[in-house]
């Protein structure tokens, strides 16, 4: 494979070449005029201007003018821009062309799926379409942040508040029982791993097991055009054993033909704390252990031991762009830097990206062309002790939290106290800073090329080369003279790296003509071959001679050569070989029809069951074109129906293998059974059901879309512990049962307002949603561990058919007693039953954007009902049993019937709460200044407020955030436990275009 | 023409993938070929004995299973500790569930001790390996019988994906028997951390005392063959002259146990430094204030320490490289607690440490760190820390001598050589004599003697007891005489079918 690599580098340098040479057509005489919008005659701002059989083209600028040099043989010209239907005029004698165009079809515009466009007036599949200007502005180090809240039945929460940390996407529900619900993420036709390059650390669970890093964070947000949010199976089925998900397709910027465009926009933000958990202050806590009668804990000071550990998080982020073309292609080059200091001291991001990409045709026919497109990211994070499984000492929020707010946490001389006055076992948050140390880099690069030949008009032959590669370093290691048990004396190191390949071959044909008057057939098939490969190695050790030094340089001098690990692993390669095909008919933009049938093989599957075969159906039937409908108040009215069936094959390569792994037990060389072969195991498959209709009124002044979906996933995967008798050692099963997700979603778009001076849009969604796991057989599992002092072996969620996904199951709290104790059902029995589940019955995104001459305002506010959210931090970490050592949770004190110090740690729907919340995610404020002397086209300057105000009666950290914890094979959904908090930002930032 | 060329540029290209067959290379790991050449029966045997550690060592587990749930410990809710989901009361209440976590790791660790002793068999073993772990095997699936009352089996190389058949307690005893009576000419002679020949006679001598037992939990009958075989191989391991009652009892748990015992005859190996879950047995006793700092949960009753008389060096004793290394002694910890230098110690408050004989299941009080005897049945290895070498101790010979005493009352035979067995133990243990033996005296002589061995369960059931309330511990119905079916083999495992009452 290292030769097609080459081949991929070669032909991108001679590409760079080539674009050099862009732009060099002669012209012949040059044309000018202005497009505005026929009703309101504004100025269209970024119209696009095409001289017909060529690329060559141009923007309109600020003020909706343009200019074009036409080469020989220019006959017409084509203007477009989003919303409005495009035109075409013929060339004349005269060199002005002045153009009004109507926002009358605006559902015309074109969609990206997989493999190819469609108008979005052919979709038959629910497909929602988020452009540049509707994303969330602000922090966003993430792609998948650009979208939070703007697509109906999509929710979107993070797993920490660290600076490039992970996110669980569930589009339309949980569909799988396990891990592996994430979207298909397709960049510009590559589809991604899903895998974060950053790898994991190995210091210790309680330590260094931070939420997960998000896999898409090596792409700057800056370059990104457009997201599709593929839900139903009509629109992934093409993606076939891995669109069960849904599919997320984003489409970077390209070049447009014309003079180039420089844009430059930096920005400045300052980040701090969302909400506080209410622990006590000095003078409470003196309070509260008068209140109870204890005699020891006071230790005179008055401290935030919280506030010690957080800062003012500072946010840079630079982009500048390059883009332009002529006759022969266009191209683009965009490169950022971003620098992001968390708001818990000692993290940090910082990310360089550059993004190149062109698009070149050749011959004079054009019917040959090259598509290419190459991101490559360098990203360093610096991360803070804070582990999503820490035991009773907590990670450093914990820490931070459980501190006796009477006792100073600096000595005399102001270096931090290492062992604490209340308690040897302790830990001193800002001790625990210094003590840590845990840096990462990694470098991402993806990289795609892609001739085309119009074999004629209609028929087109493609072939795509797509490469990503990931290299990830992380070092990290903890100091000798922290007071933690089995580190003091000793500290520990461990430096991972890891390296993940994943390389896809497409040859695609798509053919798209009216084959006969009135039916228009688009249709694409094609043959793709993938293969992924992931390797890395990690090495720990522990025991160093020195206190105070960067254990990481000096592993060879470790003396604990019993807790020595050196574990390289090469993983079996991936391979996955598709066929697929598309049709699209469309019956005098009446009756639409779509089929498609991929057909995957892969590597991973069981020998009897090589070969999935993924089929859908959508139907459409646009009634505005009927005769009894035209003229009447219907805009647009579009029925769709769609069926199909699409897989999930997200368990790892080797899973249906017997496999050994070889090992050393101090005598001998052994080998154990890490899995056992299952020759039946296959993908998941979801049979998805989807029905809707679209509209538009009062002249698409409010447009809308109600979708019912059925989506029902059978042949569970799960990794099952053996049957005993058997090894200790697992396989891969598909579980009978299946998982069923219905709901409705709903979207609505007014413009309230649309004068010369002021336009006001409104647009909101909402999602009802419905889980339920049926049919199942299986064991009924365990899982949602709860971490922390006294709740060893504790778990709170559990696998049960008939119940929903992520259902908490735990006793349940009546009172505290007169003693003092809680008194829970069933007495001593304390009988644990089913109490309600984590997933939100009802998702809501509103957004609106008021313009008033060049002032905009646009607010975002998104939000959750019907989630229950587990508070293991309260639970665990600020109990009452604190009380004369450490802190505790506020209310705690002063109520009428004291709970006594004794009352033990125990998981109960004490501590489940309601996860309702809304959020004002986004508010942005900005105002374009227009031209700026000759060399500055537009300057627009902006102030954008992160998460300014939430709405919501949960007591933790953030009701939008996840702590993931996985356990018998199950990930936990709904359970905080001392997470890096979340933010509230606020972001000042200017756009220049030259 | 320039198409042409395009298009071969592009076969070229395309050429570098060839169709894959999907055939997949599990690169790092090994296949079945590989593991072969890898493993023998001897590695097996040896992974077969240090795989115990992670199912024998005291704490939770099957240890936890047989104590907790007995007259002789209690795992008391101290506040912010030791509640775990109730994990502790269940055992304590005999309330446990099918989802019970050391219900769970029980099972499934005894059966993976299984597979490990069957797996031996299958890499062509010597006589001497086949014999050892056929004996280990024995040993794994009596203790599944007599906690489960039901043993899933496979024969060597069966599928792991097929569940496995399910043998009856009585079906796995006679297995028991057979396997190690047919070993027993092959097996060594010793030492004690390997299966001997005087370990299998002991193992066949708990076999046939619980035959009846495995029978009819609810009322066992002993039959007079089977008695007589216990005292039969009692005699042989008696007359061997191998083994005498030991002059300090604590020896026999002693970090150089596998040196100064002369009672022991199978112990679980712990290597010091690398293999050792031994130190659970005092961290899960001692206070945070001791040396080392323990996790401060489990007591003993005062019911069963009040049955010691004074002077009974089981009661507690001074003992050698601990007492004077940390005041920590051995036996029980009662009332005062003091550093190697007689000075007192005080728990996190501030207040004296005294271990109080009052202590309750759910500890309320102001004084909930310090209530409950403490019991140091193994002398802290202060030496290793950590990793200690203290072997677990699984049978001895004191056992042996009361197994043949109860073999003779239960079998009418001399009622006065049962006597002269359980003084003659007495002595050693500097207690006064029993006038009369009864099998409930007898019963009271095991638990001073085995006391936290992981055998009071076992004892009581035979006795007819285990069902009884004892203090801090209600009555409980026929069916808490064995532990329920794991819910998730349940649902693997169709031959397996739920206990009865669970």
């Amino acid at each position: 494979m290292k030769l097609k690599f080459d081949y991929l580098t070669k032909c991108l340098l001679l590409l760079f070449v080539v674009m050099g040479t862009g732009g060099l057509a002669m012209a012949q005489r040059t044309i000018k005029g202005t497009v505005t919008d026929a009703q309101s005659g504004d100025a269209l701002i970024g119209a696009n201007v095409l001289i017909i059989g060529t690329s060559a083209g141009t923007i309109t600028d600020i003020d909706g003018t343009y200019e074009l040099n036409l080469p020989a043989g220019a006959t017409e010209i084509e203007f477009t821009f989003t919303g409005y239907a495009s035109q075409r005029i013929a060339l004349t004698a005269s060199n002005v062309y002045d153009v009004k165009m109507d926002a009358g079809s605006v559902l015309d515009e074109v969609v990206v799926v997989g493999y190819g466009t469609v108008r979005k007036s052919d979709l038959t599949g629910s497909v929602v379409s988020v452009g540049e200007e509707d994303f969330n502005k602000g922090v966003v180090v993430s792609p998948d942040q650009l979208i939070q809240g703007k697509a109906a039945g999509v929710q979107i929460l993070n797993n920490s508040g660290q600076p490039g940390a992970g996110t669980t996407i569930r589009i339309r529900g949980n569909s799988s029982i396990r891990a592996g619900n994430q979207p298909l993420f397709v960049v510009d036709g590559v589809q991604l791993t899903g895998n974060a390059t950053r790898p994991g650390a190995n210091l210790g669970d309680g330590y260094s097991n931070n939420a997960s890093s998000n896999p898409l964070s090596y792409l700057n947000p800056s370059d990104i055009e457009s997201m599709q949010v593929l839900k139903d199976a009509s629109a992934t089925a093409i993606y076939g054993s891995r669109g069960a998900n849904g599919v997320i397709i984003i489409t970077t910027k390209k070049g447009r033909s014309g003079s180039p465009v420089i844009e430059f926009s930096p920005s400045l933000g300052f980040s701090s704390i969302l909400k506080k958990y209410d622990v006590l202050s000095g003078d409470e806590y003196r309070n509260a252990l008068n209140e109870y009668g204890l005699t020891t804990g006071n230790y005179g000071q008055s401290v935030n031991a919280t506030d010690e550990i957080l800062q003012t998080g500072i946010v840079q982020n630079y982009n500048m762009s390059i883009s332009g073309g002529g006759d022969a292609g266009t191209y683009r080059a965009g490169f950022s830097y971003f620098d992001q200091d968390g708001i818990v001291k000692n993290s940090n991001l910082k990310r360089y990206t550059a993004n190149l990409s062109g698009n070149y045709k050749f011959l004079n026919s054009k019917r040959i062309g090259l598509e290419w497109n190459l991101i490559t990211s360098f990203t360093k994070e610096k991360a803070p002790p804070i582990a999503t499984n820490s035991g009773f000492e907590g990670s450093l929020i914990g820490q931070a939290l459980q501190w006796n707010p009477t006792s100073s946490l600096y000595n005399a001389d102001g270096s931090p106290v290492v062992i604490p006055e209340f308690g040897n076992t302790s830990i001193n948050p800002l001790a625990m800073l210094d003590a840590y140390h845990d840096n990462s880099s990694t470098i991402d690069l993806l990289g795609s090329i892609s001739p085309y030949v119009k074999l004629t008009d209609a028929l087109t032959y493609k072939f795509a080369y797509n490469v990503t590669h990931g290299v990830g370093d992380r070092k990290s290691y903890i100091n000798s003279w922290i007071n933690i048990a089995g580190i003091t004396g000793n500290g520990v190191a461990g430096i991972n790296n890891q390296r993940t390949t994943n390389q896809i071959l497409t040859h695609s044909l798509s053919y798209m003509a009216d084959i006969t008057s009135g039916i228009n057939l688009n249709a694409v098939a094609g043959y793709e071959y993938q293969k992924r490969s992931e390797s890395g190695l990690s090495v720990s050790t522990g025991g160093f001679p020195l206190t105070d030094f960067d254990y990481t340089t000096i592993l060879q001098s470790a003396k604990n050569t019993t807790n020595n690990s050196i574990q390289p692993y090469v993983n079996p390669d991936a391979y996955l070989q598709s066929f697929f095909a598309r049709t699209n008919f469309n019956i005098n933009d009446k009756y639409l029809l779509t089929a498609t049938l991929r057909a995957d093989g892969s590597s991973k599957f069981g020998s009897e069951n090589q070969y999935g075969y993924f089929p859908a159906v959508g139907v459409a039937w646009n009634l505005h074109n009927e005769d009894f409908l035209s003229g009447g108040a219907f805009n647009s009215l579009k029925l769709r129906l769609g069926w199909g069936k699409t897989g999930n094959s997200e368990f790892p390569s080797g899973a249906s293998q017997e496999r050994y792994s070889v090992g050393f037990n101090g005598t001998n060389h052994t080998a154990g059974l890490d899995n056992v072969a299952n020759p039946n195991l296959k993908w998941e498959t979801t049979t998805n059901l989807n029905a809707g209709i679209d509209f538009a009124v009062f002249n698409y002044k409010l447009t809308g879309t109600l979708e019912y979906f059925n989506k029902s996933t059978e042949d569970l995967l799960f990794q099952n512990p053996t049957i005993q008798p058997a090894p200790a050692s697992s396989y891969w099963i598909n579980l009978p049962g299946k998982v069923l997700n219905t709901g409705v979603e709903l979207s609505l778009n007014a413009t309230l307002m649309d004068s010369e001076s002021l336009t006001w849009d409104l647009g909101g969604n909402v999602t009802f949603l419905k889980n339920e796991l049926q049919d199942y057989t299986g064991a009924n599992i365990e899982y949602g561990q709860v971490f922390g002092q006294g709740s060893s072996g504790a778990t709170i969620q559990k696998l049960v058919n008939g119940k929903p996904l992520n259902s908490f199951y735990t006793r349940h709290f009546i009172e505290i007693g007169e003693n003092g104790q809680g008194v829970y059902e069933g007495g001593a029995d304390e009988t644990q039953d089913f109490r309600g589940d984590a997933n939100p019955d009802v998702l809501l995104g509103i957004s609106t954007s008021l313009s008033k001459d060049k002032w905009s305002f646009v607010l975002n506010f998104n939000g959750a009902l019907g989630g229950m959210i587990y508070n293991n931090t309260k639970m665990s970490v600020i109990p009452i049993s604190n009380l004369g050592t450490r802190n505790i949770d506020a209310s705690l004190v002063g109520q009428d019937r004291l709970e006594a110090t004794s009352n033990p740690i125990k998981a109960s729907d004490r501590f489940l709460e309601k996860g309702d919340y809304l959020k004002l995610a986004n508010a942005t404020l900005s105002y374009s200044l227009g031209k700026l002397g000759n060399s500055v086209k537009n300057v627009r300057i902006y102030l954008t407020g992160q998460n300014l105000l939430v709405f919501t009666k949960y007591s933790g950290f953030d009701p939008e955030v996840n702590t993931v914890n996985v356990l018998n094979g199950l990930p936990s959904t709904g359970i905080e436990y001392i997470p890096y908090p979340s933010a509230r930002s606020v972001v000042a930032g200017a756009t220049f275009s030259f | 023409m320039k198409i042409n060329k395009f298009l071969i540029l592009l076969m070229v290209l395309s050429s570098f993938f060839a169709c894959t067959d999907l055939e997949e290379n599990l690169n790092d790991d090994l296949n079945f070929d590989q593991a072969d050449e890898v493993l023998d029966a001897g590695i097996l045997l040896s992974g077969a004995y240090s795989g115990m550690n992670g199912v024998y060592h005291g704490g939770g587990g099957m240890w936890g299973m047989n104590e907790h749930s007995s007259d002789e410990a209690i795992p008391p809710t101290r506040g912010g500790d030791w509640d775990d989901n109730g994990a502790w009361r269940q055992l304590a209440l005999r309330n446990w569930t099918p989802e019970q976590g050391d219900v769970n790791n029980s099972f499934n660790g005894l059966l993976g001790q299984i597979f490990a002793t069957t797996q031996v068999l299958t890499f062509g073993p010597s006589a001497a390996q086949e014999a050892e772990a056929k004996t280990l095997r024995a040993l794994h699936v009596y203790n599944v019988a007599d906690l489960f009352g039901q043993v899933p089996f496979r024969e060597p190389g069966e599928d792991l994906l097929v569940a496995p058949r399910v043998m009856s307690a009585n079906e796995a005893i006679n297995l028991v028997i057979s396997d190690v009576e047919s070993s027993i000419t092959n097996l060594p002679d010793g030492p004690a951390t390997l299966a001997n020949k005087d370990m299998a006679k002991a193992l066949l001598m708990r076999a046939y005392l619980n035959k009846g037992v495995f029978a009819d939990r609810a009322a066992p009958k002993f039959e007079n063959a089977d008695m007589q075989k216990v005292i039969t191989l009692a005699d042989e391991i008696i007359n061997s002259g191998k083994y005498t009652l030991a002059d300090n009892y604590f020896d026999n748990f002693a970090p150089n146990n596998n040196v100064i015992s002369t009672e022991n005859i199978f112990t679980m190996e712990n290597v010091a430094g690398s293999r050792s879950n031994i130190r659970n047995h005092w961290f899960c006793v001692l206070h945070y204030n001791q040396n080392p700092s323990g996790w401060n949960g489990f007591a003993t009753l005062s019911d069963f320490y009040d049955s010691f008389e004074d002077g009974d060096i089981r009661k507690g004793t001074d003992y050698p490289a601990m007492t004077d290394v940390s005041g920590v002694r051995a036996g029980f910890l009662i009332g005062q607690q003091y550093d190697q230098n007689g000075t007192a110690l005080n728990d996190r408050k501030g207040n004296p440490l005294i271990f109080t004989p009052e202590v309750a299941l759910v500890e309320t009080g102001n004084n909930l760190e310090v209530t409950g005897i403490r019991v140091i049945k193994y002398p802290i290895d202060y030496y290793n820390g950590d990793n200690a070498d203290n072997d677990l101790v699984i049978f001895r010979y004191a056992d042996v001598l009361l197994m043949k005493a109860e073999a003779l009352l239960r079998s009418g035979g001399s009622a006065g050589t049962a006597l002269d067995i359980v003084n003659e133990i007495r002595a050693a243990r500097n207690t006064t004599p029993l006038a009369a033996l009864d099998l409930d005296q007898l019963l009271a002589e095991r638990g001073r003697e085995m006391y936290w061995e992981g055998i009071r369960r076992q004892d009581l059931i035979r006795f007819g007891k285990f069902l009884d309330a004892y203090q801090e511990k209600p009555a409980v119905g026929n069916e808490r005489l064995l532990f329920p079916i794991p819910a998730t083999a349940l649902a693997v495992n169709p031959n397996l079918v739920q206990n009865p009452g669970y």
